[in-house]
């Protein structure tokens, strides 16, 4: 494929999530990395030196300088607003990294736009490419387990593990910091894809452990019209765990799933024909339903969330799989859970 | 370019690391939280006969690497190839603090790294930020500290590193990498890749040889991206005087039973095989398919 028949994209922050998506979308055949915009003076100086990009200190001059047909989103939450408002002025398919934004008002809107304009729209909510909550997605949907009655979601880190002054965007709430924002979105986002969302959040508590001005661990309830139920628990100061966990337990009127991101583990009731599993317990592991992909960077569903993207711009895919009307609804979800922690949560 | 030992002794399974599942990873945690344990483990391995050793630059390698210093008398022989960074430190550093603080944090708040502060004087992170190898080289030589006066054969970037940068299709990186531990520690430069024939094939294409490429390979495909066919073929085509190859993850995370595992890793073109085991039976088992 020759570069101009290709797809050009530029990334806005070169943090930690940048980096990554750089790596994994420069290695796409059909995709041509055309520009950086990073307020960073080291950042940029490196990228000049060495890699054949276009740069800029605003975002604002990569929109009006640079000719790209779709942008990755991966600086601090608070700046994801006016970034994708611009990107939707000048036409451009987006894939933003999570939690979308930090008020929902602001998504709501960026979601009404893109729900008109025809564009490709993604929120990076990595754990629906993951293959085994993929399959367990499959499993309630074939309602394997039956009628869903309870659930537990799950997310367990050592990210933030020492006292410390820092002022950077990741202390305050305002900027998209806390655990709520970070990781929390996560463990919701993925109640979202495999159960729906909420009807109502209840007994929602968080606890400070080393970060002063923001939670680092929060529990809530939440509450279903349908009889549903089910608790979240997020906790990023639990130095027993080496890297981030996210653990689903699903109860239904036929069967139990536990889940995490690379195994899965089945209890059923009654044997089920057409998967394959006994009755009584059944154990999947990643090895079982993993799809290879192209090229693996941190793992396979970060490859795959980006691969999904230039699929849908392309129009190989109809049905983006995380857009932003999903990213609207686990922020609606978070701002349910900081309303009742502020109502209900102190004594 | 030497001879890279045929069976080398990994160590994840120290580190609570499984793959395939994180329950298992948490019983191998919690075995291997007391590091006596770890130590009980090397000499088994030691006396079933492995010489080679591989590990990663987890703030437990400190202890390890002493232990070894301290008993070198009931390890003669052995070989090491260390495997650095140890990304998740990083991570979580650059989570809590961004980019160049965390650089700062390894660098200069350690205390034990009175060497580097004396070579960078006054300027501090100013002057590394002018030069990006300078700057990979100092954070090459902080991680492989623990190391010191140990036999290196191989010195590895993690693959959450090398593929990061393989992504960027940057030459100089690779190049620079490679240069600093042929030069400064005598070793063979490595690199651990989840994407081995993409990776072999910019390194043939840059003219950066005589590097060791350690990749998962197993009958199932796992980890191996973009497929197992394209690894079968680009072992089968690969020059050994150039790249030697070393076969990790070949049980798939315990998906593939031993025999099965290294029936077909023993019908692949490659040179070396990195395995992890914790009891005795499990090491002599593996040592004995391996070289049937």
């Amino acid at each position: 494929m020759n570069d101009r028949s290709k797809i050009k994209i530029g990334i806005i922050g070169m943090g930690r999530m940048g980096i990554t998506h750089y790596s994994i979308i420069n290695s796409h055949p059909a995709v041509k990395l055309e520009s950086i915009a990073d307020p960073s003076g080291f950042v940029l100086s490196m990228i000049n030196k060495y890699l054949p990009v276009k740069t800029f200190k605003d975002y604002n001059e990569l929109f009006a300088e640079s000719k790209i047909d779709a942008v990755l989103v991966c600086t601090p939450p608070n700046f994801h607003f006016p970034i994708v408002q611009k990107a939707a002025e000048n036409g451009i398919h987006v894939f933003v990294e999570k939690p979308f934004t930090t008020k929902l008002n602001e998504s709501s809107e960026l979601a009404r736009i893109y729900s008109v304009n025809g564009l490709v729209n993604q929120v990076g909510y990595v754990n629906r490419f993951n293959d085994i909550f993929g399959k367990v997605k499959e499993f309630i949907e074939n309602e394997v387990i039956g009628k869903i009655i309870r659930f537990k979601s799950e997310m367990f880190s050592c990210t933030i593990s020492k006292s410390d002054g820092s002022s950077g965007w990741r202390n305050s709430r305002e900027s998209g910091g806390g655990v709520i924002f970070e990781m929390a979105s996560h463990a919701i986002d993925l109640v979202n894809f495999l159960i729906g969302k909420p009807d109502k959040v209840t007994g929602s508590s968080f606890n400070h452990i080393y970060s002063k001005n923001v939670e680092d661990a929060v529990s809530s309830t939440f509450l279903y019209r349908n009889g549903i139920s089910g608790t979240i628990y997020i906790n990023w100061s639990d130095t027993s765990y080496r890297k981030p966990t996210n653990k689903i337990e699903i109860f239904g009127d036929s069967g139990k799933i536990l889940a995490d991101q690379h195994s899965l583990k089945i209890f059923l009731n009654k044997s089920n024909e057409k998967y394959k599993l006994k009755q009584g317990w059944n154990t999947l592991y990643i090895t079982d339903v993993f799809k290879p992909v192209p090229f693996y960077v941190r793992g396979n569903e970060f490859t795959s969330q980006l691969w999904h993207f230039v699929d849908c711009i392309q129009g190989k895919e109809k049905t983006n799989r995380c857009t932003f009307a999903d990213g609207v609804d686990t922020l609606e979800v978070i701002e349910n859970i900081y309303n009742d922690y502020e109502l209900n949560g102190k004594i | 370019m030497e001879q890279i030992d045929k069976i080398i002794f990994g160590d994840n399974q120290f580190f609570g690391i499984n793959h395939m599942s994180q329950e298992k990873a948490q019983q191998l945690a919690e075995q291997f939280y007391d590091i006596e344990n770890i130590y009980k483990v090397y000499h088994l391995a030691y006396d079933a006969g492995v010489r080679a050793f591989m590990l990663n630059s987890h703030a437990r390698a400190y202890d390890i690497c002493k232990y070894f210093k301290e008993n070198e008398s009931s390890f003669e022989g052995v070989s090491w190839y260390p495997s650095i960074p140890y990304a998740y430190k990083y991570a979580n550093l650059v989570a809590e603090k961004g980019i160049m603080p965390a650089i700062n944090e390894v660098l200069f708040n350690d205390n034990t790294l009175g060497g580097v502060l004396g070579m960078i004087a006054k300027g501090g992170v100013a002057v590394l930020t002018k030069d990006a190898f300078k700057l990979m080289q100092m954070l090459v030589d902080v991680e492989l500290r623990a190391f010191k006066d140990m036999n290196i054969k191989v010195a590895f970037l993690q693959n959450i590193i090398t593929d990061l940068m393989l992504g960027y299709g940057v030459k100089e990186i690779f190049y620079e990498f490679c240069e600093h531990i042929r030069k400064r520690y005598n070793a063979l430069p490595g690199l651990v890749t989840q994407n081995m024939p993409y990776l072999k094939s910019k390194l043939e294409e840059w003219g950066i040889a005589e590097v060791v490429i350690c990749s998962s390979f197993n009958k199932i495909g796992y980890l191996m991206s973009p497929d197992r066919d394209s690894y079968i073929s680009s072992a089968n085509n690969n020059d050994s005087s150039k790249y030697q190859l070393i076969a990790m993850s070949t049980l798939a995370s315990g998906a593939i039973p031993a025999r099965e595992a290294y029936e077909f890793i023993k019908q692949q073109n490659i040179q070396s095989i990195v395995f992890g085991a914790s009891s005795k039976g499990h090491i002599e088992e593996t040592l004995r398919l391996i070289n049937i």
